[in-house]
């Protein structure tokens, strides 16, 4: 039982801030999973990749996931982000239990609720940073009323308006992952799930991409779970959730 | 996703440049193909089509237009007896030996037909475009096609020279007059051809053309005339296309020029299918990520299938283009390329049906992609 879900352990979807001088306040989770696990193959050769793990996602935090390659950190937010059904447990997301939902529900779920960033950024070479933005908007939504103009404002809020008529090839690896970042933010999703999302970069890069992860929980309420490996970026995190052998072996 | 199916088309041009070579190649070869298919057929019924007669009757049993077998005179005044019918025309073919300038000889098919003064006849030469044609019942006045003159070895209006021996002058020129058989048509009277062909005899007839009174059915008449004996009557579109079918049949060249259309659509959609899913695999990381962020499996295959539409229509338009050079090169080789609105129209629909099905790998590809996969490194 991990400490998120000690302080709320009845009310699935709500979690709680406890405070030492006062009695805990209700905030409502983005997402939440309940003793999620899952399992590869059957039998003898049966593998667990992930065991009764159980985590909220709070707006306005940087939660940090670390812990050894082959630990189980990407089996979790896979699960998380409802790329991964679990074969125990249960994800909460907007308030319900999405753990039986079928991969023709999924993609409105997720895009509705989440944007991912990645290691290798992931942008179309072919395409502009405000193409590759308006694309993965119009894509979410096909309804969008201005993709492009949207496109344009989440560019300049990771401050990238300069360079939104950029190939890919023409930026540096901060700038892409910047794009990568405002693209992510498309549609408005609560919750941002980045997969090492600093480790092809430089020092002051990576530091700088962290800075605004944390900029966007801070000042946007946005949920931001990052998979990492280096320990520098725990400064940024308001909990680290550490993965061991496939289990949440601590939460800090 | 027609913006991102374009760019993703043109980020690698000589990439596009092959699927685009190899959709017009495609096009090219079935407009080709299929075009002198019916170039070829529209030659070998042309004399027929042109013809104003309701009715062709000729000997029953005769399976080739040009080879048909010839009939005694009498039959003809049989046929023009019928009730129903208005008017009746002779026309007698054979081959014949045509005399060079050079002193060799060439066969020729030679058309008799009936040249009465005070009304258009059934059958007369068409497109003329030098000389007059009206001349023909001069004797041993012909009319040739302006195509066959290297053959024939002549170039002018009013040269004379022998057919089976017999004097002969061109008294007119006409364009587009081709024989399936490769053997040149010469158009004559009746009077002329008799005399070219001496040894069909002085009442012999090939054809007879038949003319329905304004208000009878054609197909009474036509019933009627199949009552006697020996003939059998066809209407003119029936004979247009039992000769067709004949020479369809019968040489191949139905079978063969069609063979090489449906080759030129398999490279079409070899090409093409195989540069779609290399496209799709170098960006299949990128798809896994929209697919990661929501979009759903049908905006994807959008993508591809759009990309597929975007091939296809620019290599309509460049295959149509070159069909029509080809069309153009031909015609100097006296070869005909039918290309008319019906054929173009559906290639085009050929064309988008091969580009859809060598997207389909692609799409499989997308529509299996686990969205999961984008954190496996």
């Amino acid at each position: 039982m991990t400490a998120a879900l000690a302080l709320n352990d009845t009310l699935p979807g709500i979690a709680s801030i406890g405070r030492a001088d006062t009695q805990p306040i209700a905030v409502p989770s983005l997402a939440r999973l309940a003793g999620a696990g899952k399992i590869y193959g059957s039998g003898e050769t049966a593998v667990t990749a992930l065991a009764d793990a159980t985590l909220d996602i709070k707006p306005g935090e940087v939660t940090l996931i670390e812990g050894p390659s082959g630990s189980g950190k990407t089996t979790l937010i896979s699960i998380l982000g409802l790329l991964l059904k679990p074969t125990s447990g249960e994800v909460w997301i907007e308030g319900r239990n999405v753990s039986s939902l079928t991969e023709r529900d999924l993609p409105a779920l997720r895009a509705r609720n989440f944007g991912f960033v990645f290691q290798g950024f992931n942008l179309f070479p072919a395409l502009t940073a405000l193409d590759n933005v308006a694309i993965a908007i119009e894509m979410k939504n096909p309804r969008a009323k201005d993709p492009r103009g949207e496109a344009r404002r989440l560019l300049e809020t990771v401050g990238m308006a300069e360079r939104s008529h950029h190939l890919p090839a023409d930026l540096s690896g901060g700038q892409k992952q910047r794009v990568a970042i405002a693209r992510a933010l498309g549609g408005s999703p609560p919750i941002i799930v980045g997969d090492e999302p600093t480790a092809a970069l430089d020092t002051k890069t990576a530091l700088s991409v962290m800075e605004l992860l944390r900029e966007l929980a801070s000042s946007h309420g946005r949920a931001v779970v990052v998979v990492t490996h280096d320990p520098r970026l725990e400064r940024f995190a308001d909990r680290v959730v550490r993965v061991e052998d496939g289990r949440i072996s601590a939460i800090d | 996703m027609w913006t991102l199916a374009r760019k993703l088309l043109l980020h690698d041009r000589l990439r596009f440049a092959v699927a685009i070579a190899g959709v017009s190649v495609s096009v090219m070869l079935v407009l080709v193909q299929v075009g002198l298919y019916f170039g070829f057929m529209n030659t070998a019924s042309s004399i027929i089509d042109a013809s104003k007669a309701d009715l062709w009757v000729g000997k029953a049993g005769s399976e080739s237009f040009e080879f048909a077998s010839p009939f005694d005179e009498r039959a003809f005044y049989k046929v023009a007896s019928v009730p129903g019918v208005e008017r009746t025309e002779r026309v007698l073919m054979n081959f014949a030996q045509f005399k060079l300038a050079d002193g060799g000889d060439l066969g020729v098919q030679v058309v008799g037909i009936e040249t009465t003064a005070g009304h258009a006849p059934l059958l007369a030469p068409w497109n003329v475009i030098a000389g007059d044609a009206n001349k023909l019942s001069e004797a041993g006045a012909i009319v040739v096609d302006k195509s066959e003159y290297p053959k024939l070895k002549i170039d002018r209006v009013g040269h004379t020279t022998e057919v089976t021996g017999v004097r002969a002058h061109v008294v007119a020129l006409t364009q587009g007059i081709r024989s399936f058989t490769t053997s040149p048509i010469v158009f004559t009277d009746m009077r002329s051809a008799r005399s070219f062909m001496p040894g069909l005899g002085d009442s012999a007839v090939t054809y007879v053309l038949v003319k329905v009174k304004a208000g009878e059915s054609v197909e009474a008449v036509k019933q009627r005339i199949n009552a006697l004996p020996h003939l059998a009557a066809y209407t003119t579109s029936e004979m247009s296309k039992r000769t067709r079918t004949y020479w369809s049949s019968r040489t191949g060249v139905g079978a063969g020029f069609f063979t090489t259309a449906v080759l030129g659509v398999i490279v079409g959609f070899v090409v093409v299918g195989q540069i779609l899913y290399s496209s799709t695999l170098q960006y299949i990381r990128e798809y896994g990520t929209l697919k990661a962020m929501g979009a759903r499996n049908s905006m994807v295959v959008r993508v591809i299938l759009s990309q597929a539409m975007i091939s296809a229509a620019i290599g309509f338009v460049v295959g149509c283009v070159l069909a029509v050079g080809m069309q153009a090169a031909m015609a100097k080789a006296n070869l005909s390329v039918a290309l008319f609105p019906g054929l173009y129209a559906a290639t085009l629909v050929v064309t988008i049906a091969m580009c859809s099905f060598a997207a389909l790998l692609s799409i499989v590809k997308v529509l299996r992609l686990d969205p999961a996969s984008v954190f496996k490194g």
